[in-house]
């Protein structure tokens, strides 16, 4: 039994290597090695399995070593790696689930594995490529988003994540005339949130990184040349109208240092469709404030160009927060529109698609392994065609459909 | 006063339907609540289950009643009902009488949010506590939801009857009916009235229900005060037999 076993996955595992070999002919050597480590952990996964009961949840940790034979099955993230690589930036809803069940547990889907893929072949010496995350609302952009930050901050990347562009660009209280530029507007509020989260997530690099410009803040505070990266966030924490300054302070540097070597750098943006659409910002006069007038909007939209190299850029296109976007539009070129379009071309697209047959099934196993759905019939055959039916596969209204039952 | 002569026309049997509406259509009797279905009229048969059973499995009496319904009228099933299998009465008939303006959405959504804060109210408590105190612990909300209204459900009542010009509260026996109602009813209005203006209806309702289904908090005490009342009033009781003789009467 064994041995079939072993043969079907060999013989699976070279159609594999034999596509990947159409695809990418330098590459074969990196997937070969992998792929008798995956066999292995197949039948490993097999061995633990008693009996035919399906199977939602696997012991594998580290995304890095995640594959095909994975897709479908949760790994959970240990809970001081969310406190660090996602503070207060993980959706609402899926942080109240990571509460209430004390583990954050998220699915391995192909759209994921596809772009750790990309990111695990990436040429350093060529300039970033662009990826872009896009798809239908709750299908799970953002969480596969946050499976590529937590493989990238395990394989020693600097994270530059921006949770959600959308805060940039609408509620703000406190708009401040830049003092860098008069013509554009600072926002302190929501950069000094920013550096508090980046400063969090990418502790150890902000000692090792040294500043390579001068810079000074007001009449009496400057940062000299050599000066360690974390002086300029401890600035930017501090003086609050220095906040916007020492944000784009920071991403010039890490930008022109990133082809340096010394660092890979992975910039992460949540709602990238923000940097360019309306805003609902005005200044005291009355007047519109548009998206480009905005320091952050400004820096972000540098930092998201493909004219560095030593790292890559995932973004993620989302309606949910966006600003006068019909509730329909989930294609690139509808929500960015055309600046965005051409500012961000080229870029590969990757599709996020409702769960599959298998994904279903295995977050409906998930649930029930956690006791989560309580509702006595909702084990029954007929409840899981009702929970199927109802939710049409989309993840977000089936987490929000059996959050009641 | 319609209301106990519409309830005695409906027992009459069906030949008298003519008689009976001629009763209904005199000169101050209005209807309140009555249907454009005649009494020939058959409820839906909603259930899935009993479709599902294969012809041989059918007794005499159920073939015979399947025949008997391809000629009869069906009414037409309202469209708060469906055959799904997370169906509850009850939950329906809380989110109605929980629905302002007949904004059902907002209500069945406020309903779905309660449900899901009791349920995580109880996820909290479990994990907190030991292994002892977690087989004691209930996490389905549907059970939670369920016995808080048990528990709130009055057991006797006190009804206004006049007698020789002033109102008496008698003590009464409720019907099983009233009962629930009221257990509904006193809690939606404790959530509605106590509560803080910043504080959301699922919270305080999931709240409430949590408090009811330990046996605490202000609806169980609006029940025992109920119960207090009428035990207060207990020489009065002999009103209420006679005012059940009458209604039997009728």
């Amino acid at each position: 039994m064994r041995v079939q076993i072993a043969a079907t996955m060999l013989s699976r595992v070279t159609r594999l290597t034999s596509r990947t070999r159409q695809l990418d002919p330098g590459r074969i050597l990196h997937t070969g090695s992998r792929a008798p480590q995956s066999v292995a952990a197949h039948l490993d996964d097999q061995a633990a399995d008693d009996g035919p009961r399906a199977v939602s949840r696997t012991s594998e940790k580290d995304p890095a070593r995640h594959g095909e034979q994975h897709e479908g099955l949760h790994y959970d993230i240990p809970l001081q790696d969310v406190g660090t690589l996602f503070p207060q930036s993980l959706p609402p809803r899926f942080s109240m689930q990571v509460k209430t069940f004390g583990e954050a547990c998220l699915m391995v889907r192909k759209p994921a594995l596809e772009l750790l893929h990309y990111l695990k072949n990436t040429d350093f010496a060529h300039p970033a490529v662009r990826y872009v995350l896009y798809g239908e609302k709750g299908t799970g952009k953002t969480l596969s988003l946050c499976h590529v930050i937590h493989f990238c901050a395990k394989q020693d990347w600097l994270i530059l994540h921006v949770p959600d562009a959308h805060l940039w660009v609408k509620n703000c209280r406190g708009l401040l005339p830049s003092a860098y530029d008069r013509t554009r507007l600072d926002q302190p509020a929501e950069a000094s949130a920013w550096l508090k989260n980046f400063k969090t997530t990418n502790e150890r690099f902000l000692s090792q990184i040294k500043v390579q410009g001068q810079y000074v803040w007001n009449k009496r505070e400057s940062t000299e040349r050599g000066r360690p990266l974390g002086e300029v966030v401890e600035q930017g924490l501090t003086r609050a109208k220095s906040a916007t300054d020492a944000v784009g302070v920071v991403l010039k540097e890490l930008k022109g240092q990133s082809r340096a070597g010394g660092f890979r750098l992975l910039v992460a943006v949540d709602g990238v469709n923000a940097l360019w659409g309306r805003t609902t910002l005005r200044r005291e006069d009355k007047s519109l404030v548009a998206a480009e007038e905005l320091a952050l909007v400004h820096n972000l939209r540098k930092m998201v160009r493909n004219d560095w190299h030593g790292g890559a850029i995932a973004l993620t296109l989302s309606q949910t927060g966006s600003l006068f976007k019909p509730r329909k539009a989930y294609l690139p070129q509808e929500l960015l529109g055309k600046e965005g379009f051409d500012a961000l071309d080229p870029f590969v697209p990757i599709l996020v698609s409702n769960y599959s047959p298998k994904e279903f099934e295995s977050c409906v196993q998930y649930y029930l392994e956690s006791s989560w759905l309580q509702h006595e019939k909702a084990h029954t055959e007929d409840g899981k065609k009702q929970l199927l039916f109802l939710s049409d596969a989309n993840p977000g209204q089936l987490e929000r459909l059996c959050a009641h039952l | 006063m319609a209301a106990p002569a519409v309830r005695a026309a409906r027992r009459w049997p069906v030949l008298a339907l003519d008689l009976r509406n001629r009763l209904l259509r005199l000169p101050g009797l209005t209807q309140v609540r009555w249907s454009r279905y005649g009494p020939e009229y058959k409820d839906p048969q909603i259930d899935k289950e009993h479709y599902r059973k294969p012809v041989a499995e059918l007794t005499e009496q159920e073939k015979y009643d399947l025949e008997l319904r391809k000629t009869q009228h069906i009414k037409a099933a309202p469209a708060t009902k469906t055959s799904s299998v997370f169906e509850d009465p009850v939950i329906s008939k809380f989110t109605n009488m929980l629905m302002k303006g007949g904004n059902k959405v907002l209500a069945r959504s406020l309903m779905t949010q309660t449900l899901e804060a009791v349920k995580r109210k109880q996820f909290e408590k479990y994990r907190a506590a030991s292994a002892e105190e977690r087989a004691t612990i209930e996490r389905n909300p549907y059970t939670i939801f369920h016995q808080a209204l048990k528990n709130c459900e009055p057991v006797i009542g006190l009804v206004p009857i006049l007698r020789g010009g002033r109102f008496y509260q008698v003590p009464v026996p409720l019907a099983d009916r009233r009962r629930r109602f009221l257990a509904m009813k006193w809690m939606i209005t404790e959530c509605r009235e106590k509560k803080h203006r910043r504080v959301l209806m699922p919270e305080k309702l999931s709240h409430e229900l949590l408090e009811a289904f330990h046996n605490q908090g202000p609806v169980i005490k609006k029940k025992h005060e109920m119960h207090k009342m009428a035990e207060a009033n207990r020489a009065l009781g002999a009103l209420g037999r006679a005012r059940a003789l009458c209604c039997k009467k009728q």
